[in-house]
């Protein structure tokens, strides 16, 4: 940032004004994101281990419980439930976190100016920061359970890119919500319960096929794809990382990758304007 | 002169919690046809102008909730105008609270560098000034250590070095002036005015008009969200005092009535009651009743009696304590030299001060009537009349009394003579600073 003779006038701005100043500060998210990884580990006496670890051992919960107290018809499922689970749980710690980002610095927004884009972006890339620490435990993971990796795990950071954006975008707007109605994160605690069951997490969603929804007359299948993009995201992890209950893995197909990409697109563009548009009123909300 | 802030006929209004429903309960409650509740809205600031230059120092006085901290807080773009514009030139470092940014479990460095990047700058050039702000905070022992272990002095030192240290252009500083101990408070202030020296803008909100006047070269005076006064500091400080003063004239009236009609005997008043007084005044250069009055100004003390039968030989006193209990002095008609024969009826005793030599603050003042001995009281009312002294044109604040006094300098080697009043201007300058009415040599105007 040039301490240069442009006059910084406040009003509202346009939002390619707000996405160069959020530029401009990208050592801010930077140092936030490092910020939230520091303060997670001081004080653990395993600190960074503990993201390589909670992935081992959330797997082993789930072998226990679906290898022997409710056993599944699809194979390996440990790995199936795992391989979905590690993305649903960068987003739904991402947006609970990060929709709280604005309230929970209220002292920071009352006292400093500095874009507040800053605040719940850094929430979502440190969670995706965590989320990629799992990542080399889910590969040997993976590669015991008999599913070493394919050359369609390259589709990955696609993927994590697609997710990403949509994350930004959901967390932009709870937590512009949330400034003006503290409810949102209470709400959202229970929404998010819901979502994970609506999501194809512990379920596969293709026993849903041939399930023909009465009016729209598609398939439940086909209606939560296009009403739930972590529906899509978390079956695009599973179709390059583990495959499906017929075959092994394999590409997403490109036309669906697309719709959800647009999807993302879209929910960010709509983060943004909503973030940006009311940002203005936080120091006084706060 | 190029301009570093400007504010253009800047309107703030706040939307008081209760206008908005905050929960979505309330939302409800209005959708279903429920009353709109009225919202409540408070106007802190309501068509402010002002403008300052680049290298201009500007202090904003007035009464607690003023708006003073929103301007701050609007020219720092932590809020927004809800009309009007606020531009600013360069780069601003607000020094609201220091240390705003730091988080408990990082250490001194981490948050040198956290801080930094709140106020955007990239990881090399804070590496660069890292050295700079270790020094300036005086912390090299403990900059490693998470600062929740830092004691709040230590805390604010370290804010405040990370806050000054950034190159601002622009420097907004709210009451964050009282950092640390005596000598670090010294080192901030040699800052500032380092700061100052070196060309950077300064907005300053402060109670304290030392600070206003030491580091402000212009100020505006704010009062209920309008500009009521802006120019040279010495001149919208005088306007402000005269208006603070009239204020406390009516606070203080309201204590003095309640003194005089107090019940005739209370631990405060005692005596037998031949002689009673029924009033005391203070009165001002003009002649009328006043409670807040100007320091090494002309005062007098008018004790109002009403004597039920004939006394002889009374004797008046005074005593004027400071509010913390310092005795200050103890006069009387006495030792003074006054003999009043007898007393019957209505009458009164005036003391005159021809330069009041008290410094600013809260005042006592106790009056009585005694027997001739000293030892009987009439009528003793015991520091139940509170007044001010207000600062006025003394600049000197430390300690309680003003002397009349005269500094002068001889240069060259050892002094033969003291230098007196018949040296030039140059050489001496009057204690009472040059705005005040004061000195032993100037005929005061005597009330009536």
């Amino acid at each position: 940032m040039s301490a240069g003779a442009i006059p910084a006038r406040s009003g509202s701005r346009g939002v390619a004004a707000h996405l160069g100043e959020l530029i401009a500060y990208r050592h801010l998210v930077a140092n936030l994101v490092l910020r939230d990884l520091k303060v997670r580990y001081k004080g653990s006496v395993l600190g960074v281990i503990w993201s390589l670890a909670s992935p081992l051992l959330m797997m082993v919960v789930f072998w226990l419980v679906f290898g022997y107290f409710m056993p599944s018809a699809v194979p390996r499922f440990h790995v199936f439930v795992l391989v979905a689970i590690l993305p649903w749980n960068w987003f739904s710690i991402a947006v609970s976190g990060g929709l709280r980002s604005i309230v929970n610095n209220a002292a920071l927004i009352n006292k400093v100016y500095f874009p507040r884009a800053a605040l719940p972006i850094s929430m979502v890339v440190s969670e995706m920061v965590n989320f990629l620490l799992a990542m080399p435990v889910l590969f040997v993971i993976l590669y015991l359970s008999g599913l070493p990796p394919t050359v369609h795990a390259l589709w990955l950071p696609v993927i994590i890119v697609v997710q990403l954006l949509f994350t930004l975008g959901v967390v932009l707007v709870l937590a512009t919500a949330n400034v003006f109605y503290r409810d949102t994160g209470m709400i959202m605690d229970v929404l998010l319960l819901a979502w994970f069951f609506l999501t194809p997490i512990i379920y596969d969603i293709a026993a849903y096929r041939n399930t023909v929804l009465p009016i729209l007359g598609i398939s439940a299948e086909r209606f939560m794809y296009i009403v739930n993009p972590m529906a899509s995201l978390v079956s695009s992890y599973r179709v390059v990382l583990y495959g499906s209950a017929e075959g092994p893995p394999g590409d997403p197909a490109l036309n669906f990758l697309f719709r959800t990409a647009a999807t993302a697109v879209v929910v960010l563009a709509v983060g943004l304007a909503v973030f940006f548009r009311a940002s203005g009123r936080f120091g006084e909300e706060v | 002169m190029p301009e570093a802030v400007r504010l253009e006929h800047v309107t703030k209004r706040f939307t008081l919690d209760r206008g908005r429903p905050r929960a979505f309960k309330d939302a409800f409650v209005s959708l279903r046809g429920g009353r709109a509740r009225r919202t409540e809205t408070l106007l802190a600031l309501d068509d402010v102008s002002l403008s300052l230059e680049r290298g201009g120092t500007m202090g904003l006085v007035g009464p607690n909730g003023t708006g003073k901290s929103t301007v701050l807080k609007l020219v720092a773009r932590i809020l927004e105008p809800t009309s009007g514009r606020v531009t600013v030139f360069g780069r601003v470092a607000a020094l609201l609270e220091l240390g705003a940014g730091f988080h408990p479990d990082l250490t001194g460095r981490e948050n040198i560098m956290l801080n930094g990047s709140i106020m955007g700058f990239g990881r090399s050039e804070m590496r660069r000034r890292l050295d700079a702000i270790v020094d300036f905070s005086e912390l090299e022992r403990f900059i490693d250590m998470p600062v929740k272990h830092y004691s709040s002095g230590m805390y604010m030192r370290l804010g405040f070095a990370a806050a000054v240290n950034m190159d601002a252009d622009t420097l907004l500083i709210d009451e964050v002036l009282a950092v640390g101990d005596q000598s670090f408070q010294n080192k901030c202030r040699d800052k500032i005015l380092a700061l100052r020296r070196a060309g950077a803008t300064i907005l300053l909100v402060s109670h304290d008009p030392g600070a206003v006047r030491d580091l402000c070269r212009s100020a505006v005076w704010l009062e209920n969200g309008r500009a009521l006064a802006a120019g040279p500091v010495d001149e919208v400080l005088e306007a402000y005092y005269a208006s603070v003063m009239a204020r406390e004239e009516a606070r203080f009236a309201a204590q003095h009535a309640a003194a005089e009609t107090a019940p005739e005997r209370t631990e405060d008043r005692w005596g037998s009651g031949e002689v009673e007084i029924v009033g005391v005044d203070l009165l001002g250069p003009d002649g009328a009743p006043r409670f807040v009055v100007g320091a090494a100004g002309p005062l007098t003390v008018r004790v109002r009696y009403l004597a039920h039968r004939r006394v002889d030989d009374p004797v008046f006193g005074l005593a004027i304590h400071r509010d913390d209990g310092l005795h200050v002095n103890g006069p009387n008609t006495l030792d003074g030299g006054l003999e009043i024969p007898f007393v019957e009826g209505p009458g009164a005793v005036h003391y005159r001060v021809q330069a009041l030599p008290l410094l600013a603050g809260a005042y006592e003042l106790s009056a009585s009537c005694y027997d001739r001995t000293c030892t009987h009281p009439y009528d003793h009312h015991h520091r139940r009349f509170p007044f001010r002294v207000h600062a006025g044109g003394v600049r000197e604040r430390l300690g309680l009394v003003h002397v009349a006094a005269r500094w002068a300098h001889e240069p060259g080697p050892t002094a033969t003579a003291c230098p007196d009043r018949t040296a030039g201007p140059a050489a001496v300058g009057q204690l009472a600073g040059d705005t005040g009415p004061a000195g032993p040599d100037q005929e005061p105007s005597v009330a009536p």
